[in-house]
């Protein structure tokens, strides 16, 4: 369908639109037009991602003399396929109807891992191998070789496509990246590297939190957007802890060790460079000494993941005189690990802030602030002046330059924190440095300021009025809406007993206590043998699920399960539990039914959904808060409150809570949906804790499903499916006719 | 027929003289085939391995059946009736699996087909849907593997040291199936290295070590013992294979793509969920021995889903190995490269994106129900209610199968009009004899429902001799088998058609005393019951009967007008 809102011509690619859709796209349209940030919460099932996806590529059209780039964060890199699917469906319909003035490029962009074709390389294990192998075969001077010597293997898509240098560009459309990858082939041109130049020119970027947030990745690949860029990040009620994550290094024994071992290589590199080629390291010497800590133009194969630090803190100096020669920097990291290494040997939990920290360094190892902040950028030069192309090996020492940047630049907003062991296994020495930020506004912060619109938006968002305190940033509009129903298609209740009428819950008195244990299970138990095709369980932790499907398992409660459904559970390995996720679906699909059990906070909480028959019933078993005992959320938790006058308490339920409902939010994806969910913990009945849930589960929370006991959650649940199944009665009454036709 | 290499004389021996074969059973120590003949000889065939022989076996029981059934009527074993149509031997086997399948059938057709009241082409004309599920090969019905973990909790005896652990081929199945390397293992070493014995005691061993959860122990042994070790270690088939496996799944739920994209190497990646995956606390040494319950949870999950992928007898421990080995390896070697999936994968992609209630409706996506044989699901006596009908409304239009709400709708008020104006064309059959034989029908139905109904252990067939049970059921098939042809020959056009409703009516006279008899033979406190059973099968063979005459009546009125008949 076709609508205004106000001056621009909105294209929607379907017959209807829900109102929330409606006020969705009016209120982000206004906050395009005020060119300002905004915030806005709306129920997963109500198609958020169309509707920003169809306003903003529609608002873009409307107009043409002065183009807005839209550059679109998701999570995960299905997340991306998914919108980026959806924004095929739209483009077809733009196109239908505009014809070829909405033409557009749109484009997925992920790393070499999912986007390379090179069958050598693209076997590699992990990323940074896949980083490695690919340049091994393109860095320059390997291709400087290649070109003398044909034995050298270079790869073959990086060649034809430098080639074609300005020839080589993708022709308007919706790439995935599976299509990059199938138009990669079909050309002979590097995918990968088509795509970091495409992004340039692109209308539509779909790319991960990271390449943004991160600076170490924005810093090569969106360092040239321009200004009048919509930023959307979606999904984003974690956003905070991404901004976080994104300036944190940890160190550990290993790291030290790899790190020695590097630096001993770096070593042996350069007494080679000097017997045999001198002039390379005085050329990178004389280099630094100009004040170019690092060349401004690298050939793209050769860029490296970028400074650590945000690009308005990078100092614009020349690189210090005592680490401009290649030896003396190399001693200055020897005696930087050895001084880490000293810290480590620590007996008791220490934390300190990084000027501490920095002093402590500059008098006992001599080395200073501004130092320690090139550490990075010098070590970035080294390496390429030593053509060392195997950079997965040197992922120890760039943590260890991390961290020294890091530390070198910020004051504030940090802290340091030294623990000789596992709080939960004391006998166990595993000393770890851990260099945390608390402040999540200081990585995006830049990207509020150098684009003209910042989107938040999410499913869970609430307390809205909290986001802006912990992104230190003013929106211009920032609403929570609410989901209008025609049926009630979800139904939360509050589980606080078992059968037995004893209190559930995963608070830690009561955590493993074999009664709730079985309560737990029993619930599982009922509701299996009532709710048909897909069931989700969120367990508050690995090691408590473990421990609770083990305990299952051997009082035979989880066999009396599986001769209902089949169980399918997440483990830390990622590609099995995508496997596992997909024979769930299969499972789902072929009607023989499924039981999924997952973390909350893991990975498929994260992202995944569970929508339709994939999920018919979700069970949030406890509450899941945050380890309370870790220093490194202590520490957050102070500097909260300190800075933004953040309740610890409040804090903590409001992470947990925000986590529950992302969790039970999977199951539902358009009001044609119907989900059920349980909240299976007797804190959850409590008025503070149940409040901070967002309003659309909170409205369809009755007060009659608030304290549930298992035997009446499984009633509830029986009338919920027949209700449901009672409007399926027109879709089977068709099926019955086509049978009858079929027999006669 | 098979030769023996060893022994020059080709054997040749015709298949009627045999009379029956017997073989040993799957997993037994001989691939036997045992053939008797008329005169008292033997034949023994031993095989290289059970599949070859089933296949044989197969062979030879069909072949046997047939030639005794050709063997009464004609006396040459190619001279199975063929009369106006050629079959084609794929054909024919069709029919011959379908006899061995169902034995009441293979019974009428012995009575009626090599009794020579019906031809084999009108006996199978009227089972053209049976035929033609069979040929578009609807699989097998299999059994799904029991979706049951073998535990591996060991059955102490509390007092020695022993541990028992119970294997039954089942079990092997599922063993082999969730854990490839003891599948390669066991091809590997048995018999070779260790009989079949050793090498299931080596297993539970291991899995004894595994369930102590005691990781040194398990280490400890392993490096004693390779062929031990093997068992402890990961299976790095698995491992290889979801390798592979990971390429074809959805992309919109494949995480360890999100894998790429994360640069951040960082312990708390979890968003502040708590970090405890075990610490090393062991050295790396004893990673590979390390086990989780979650991975086989979902190994085994992933097994059951698949379902039973071979088609081998269990016992034979060996070739079940090697079944499964061949399966897999079939599996991961077509996969690569396939451009079909892709396709699919992309559909299914967009329509998971789309928004369904947001779109205009769509037909609804009505699959046809699979059923083999609707018969088994819905009375018979309805069934053939339906296809007299059907037999009798001529001109009945071809539905569609799939056909949308408003089509099916439309197109029944099309119908009804139709009937409106035109009324109903001229009945062929009586319509108060149909109405009788309806009425027969439905009260046998509900009669037997009301006795059924009332106490489900209680049938009145159930309640009667065995021999009086089976011949009145036998009766009642042929009746029903007898009665579809009649009325299926009306309206009487041609003189073929005269002589078959004159023979089906002669064949149904020899059932009617024989069911007086049953009638008669019961002890008295049944007769009332089993009268009641036949009463409705007697009406419908008075009713048919009825329509014969009048209409051998009418034929002769008729020819007296026109003496040149048809």
């Amino acid at each position: 369908m076709k609508f205004q809102i106000e001056d621009v011509t909105v294209y929607f690619p379907y017959d209807n639109i829900y109102p929330e859709q409606y006020a969705y796209m009016v209120e982000l349209k206004r906050a395009l037009d005020a060119k300002g940030h905004c915030l806005l919460e709306m129920p997963t099932g109500t198609g958020k991602t169309i509707a920003l996806l169809s306003l903003i590529t529609s608002y873009a059209l409307s107009k043409p003399s002065n183009p807005i780039k839209f550059i679109y964060c998701t999570r995960t890199v299905h997340e991306m396929e998914k919108t980026l699917s959806e924004l095929k469906l739209l483009h077809n319909y733009q196109l239908q109807h505009l014809g070829p003035a909405a033409k557009i490029l749109a484009l997925g962009l992920s790393s070499r891992k999912n986007l390379c074709i090179n069958p050598t390389v693209v076997s590699a294990e992990n990323r940074d191998s896949v980083d490695a192998a690919c340049r091994k075969l393109t860095a320059s001077w390997v291709r400087e070789l290649a070109a003398e010597n044909p034995r050298i293997p270079t790869c073959s898509f990086f060649e034809n496509y430098e080639k074609s240098a300005s020839e080589a560009i993708l022709p308007p459309g919706v790439y995935t990246l599976q299509d990059l990858r199938a138009y990669g082939k079909l050309k002979g041109w590097c995918p990968y590297f088509l795509a970091r130049h495409m992004v340039q020119l692109a209308n539509v970027v779909v790319y991960s939190y990271q390449y943004l947030l991160d600076p170490k990745v924005a810093g090569i690949i969106s360092k040239e957007m321009q200004r009048e860029s919509v930023v959307v990040f979606d999904e984003a009620h974690n956003i905070d802890n991404v901004c976080i994550e994104a300036l944190s290094v940890s160190v550990r024994m290993q790291t030290l060790e790899g790190a020695t071992r590097n630096i001993n290589r770096m070593s042996q590199e350069i007494d080679r460079f000097k017997a045999t080629d001198a002039g390379r390291l005085r050329a990178e010497y004389n280099r630094l000494v100009e004040g170019l800590a690092l060349r401004g133009d690298l050939p793209a194969s050769d860029a490296w993941l970028a400074n650590p630090a945000l690009p308005n803190d990078i100092l614009k100096e020349a690189v210090p005189g005592n680490i401009r020669r290649a030896e003396h920097f190399l001693s200055v990291l020897r005696r930087l690990v050895q001084y880490i290494r000293g810290r480590l040997q620590t007996e008791n939990v220490e934390k300190e802030g990084p000027v501490a920290f920095v002093a402590s360094v500059n008098t006992q190892a001599g080395i200073d602030q501004k130092m320690l902040r090139f550490c990075y950028d010098r070590l970035h030069s080294l390496m390429l002046t030593l053509e060392i192309s195997d950079t997965d090996e040197f992922l120890h020492i760039q943590t260890i330059c991390d961290f020294a940047t890091l530390v070198g630049t910020y004051t504030r907003g940090f802290s340091i924190i030294i623990e000789p062991f596992d709080e939960r296994m004391p006998h166990i020495p595993d000393p770890v440095l851990q260099l945390c930020c608390h402040d999540a506004s200081l990585a995006i912060k830049p990207v509020f300021e150098r684009f003209q619109s910042v989107v938040i938006t999410s499913g869970t968002l609430s307390p809205i009025d909290l986001y802006p305190r912990l992104l230190n940033f003013n929106p211009v509009v920032s609403r929570s809406f609410t989901m209008s129903l025609t049926r009630d298609c979800i139904c939360p209740m509050v589980l606080t007993r078992g059968s037995d009428q004893l209190p559930v819950s995963t608070k830690y008195d009561l955590r493993s206590d074999p009664g709730v244990e079985k309560n737990y299970g029993k619930l599982l138990l009922e509701m299996v043998s009532v709710v048909p095709d897909g069931i989700v369980c969120f367990f508050v932790s690995y090691s408590y699920m473990d421990g609770i499907v083990n305990s299952w398992h051997e009082t035979g409660l989880l066999k009396e399960i599986m001769q209902h459904k089949l169980v399918f559970i997440e483990t830390q390995d990622v590609v099995e539990t995508t496997l596992a996720l997909d024979n769930y679906r299969k499972a789902c699909d072929c009607g023989r039914g499924a039981v999924f059990f997952s973390v909350a906070r893991g990975k498929v909480a994260e992202g995944i959904d569970f929508d339709r028959h994939y999920g018919r019933l979700v069970i949030m078993f406890g509450v899941p808060f945050q380890y309370t005992l870790s220093r490194i959320l202590l520490a957050r938790l102070e500097y909260l409150r300190d800075t933004f006058q953040i309740k610890e308490g409040d804090f903590l339920t409001f992470d947990a809570l925000r986590q529950a409902a992302q969790c039970v939010g999977r199951v539902i994806r358009s009001k044609a949906d119907y989900g059920m969910m349980i909240f299976a913990d007797k804190r959850y009945s409590r008025h503070d804790k149940r409040s901070k849930l967002p309003g659309w589960i909170l409205s369809h929370l009755r007060d009659a499903h608030l304290n549930l006991s298992t035997d009446m959650a499984a009633h509830i649940a029986r009338e919920g499916i027949k209700e449901e199944g009672s409007q399926m009665i027109i879709k089977v009454a068709v099926l019955d006719l086509s049978i009858a036709c079929d027999s006669t | 027929m098979a030769n023996d290499p060893s022994s020059p004389v080709k054997l040749n021996v015709e298949f009627r003289t045999i009379k029956g074969h017997k073989f040993t059973k799957d997993g037994t120590k001989q691939a036997l085939l045992n053939l008797t003949q008329d005169q008292g000889g033997n034949y023994i065939f031993e095989f290289e391995n059970f599949p070859d022989r089933n296949v044989c076996k197969d062979f030879v029981a069909s072949a046997i059946a047939l030639s005794g059934e050709a063997g009464r009527t004609v006396p040459e074993k190619s001279a199975v009736p063929i009369q106006d149509e050629q079959l084609s031997a794929a054909e024919m086997e069709r029919r011959i699996k379908l006899l061995q399948e169902d034995s009441d059938l293979q019974k009428l057709h012995k009575q009626f087909v090599i009794g020579g009241i019906l031809s084999e082409a009108e006996f199978w004309a009227t089972r053209k849907k049976l035929l033609e599920q069979n040929y578009s090969r609807r699989p097998k019905q299999r059994v799904a593997l029991k979706n049951d973990m073998w535990s591996t909790k060991p059955l102490a005896d509390g007092q020695s040291n022993r541990v028992t652990f119970n294997l039954t081929p089942e079990i092997i199945l599922q063993i082999f199936a969730e854990k490839p390397a003891v599948r390669q293992a066991y091809l590997n070493f048995v018999p070779n290295k260790m009989t079949e014995k050793e090498f299931w005691t080596k297993y539970s061993r291991a899995e004894y070590l595994h369930s102590t959860k005691n990781v040194i122990a398990a280490a400890a042994e392993a490096a004693e013992d390779e062929e031990l070790a093997v068992f402890l270690k990961q299976d790095d088939m698995l491992v290889n294979e979801a390798r592979k496996k990971i390429r074809q799944v959805d992309p919109t739920l494949d995480m360890e793509a999100d894998e790429g994209d994360d640069y951040m190497h960082l312990p708390i990646q979890d968003h502040g969920l708590p970090r405890n995956d075990n610490k090393d606390v062991l050295d790396s040494q004893y990673e590979p021995y390390r086990r989780s319950f979650s991975q086989h949870l979902n190994q085994h999950a992933a097994v059951v889903l698949q379902g039973r992928v071979i088609d081998v007898e269990l016992g034979d421990t060996r070739s079940v190995a090697e079944a499964l080995a061949r399966t897999k390896h079939a599996e991961l070697a077509k996969d690569a490269s396939d451009v079909y999936l892709d396709k699919e994968r992309l559909e299914r992609i967009s329509r998971m994106t789309e928004i369904e209630d947001l779109q205009a409706p769509r037909d609804p996506a009505v699959a046809p129900l699979s059923i083999k044989d609707p018969r088994d699901y819905f009375d018979s006596q309805q069934a053939n209610a339906f296809s007299t009908l059907g037999d009798t409304v001529s001109g009945a239009k071809q539905l569609k199968c799939s056909v949308s709400t408003r089509e099916a709708y439309c197109s029944l008020k099309e119908c009804i009009s139709e009937i409106k104006f035109q009324g109903l064309t001229e009945p062929t059959i009586n319509s108060e004899v149909a109405f009788k034989v309806l009425n027969g029908l439905a009260q046998n139905i509900s009669s037997n429902k009301y006795h059924l109904g009332r106490n489900p252990n209680e049938s009145i067939l159930d309640s009667l001799p065995k021999i009086t049970r089976e011949e009145l059921l036998l009766h009642w098939s042929s009746i029903q088998e007898l009665l579809k042809h009649f009325w299926s020959s009306y309206p009487i056009t041609t003189k073929y058609l005269l002589t078959k409703a004159t023979k089906l009516k002669d064949a149904m006279s020899q059932i009617y005393p024989k069911l007086q008899e049953i009638k008669e033979s019961v002890q008295s406190d049944l007769r009332h019951q089993v009268s009641l059973l036949v009463q409705p099968m007697l009406q419908a063979l008075d009713a048919a009967f009825a329509h014969y005459d009048a209409d051998v009546q009418n034929r002769s009125a008729r020819s007296g007008e026109r003496p040149n008949g048809f």
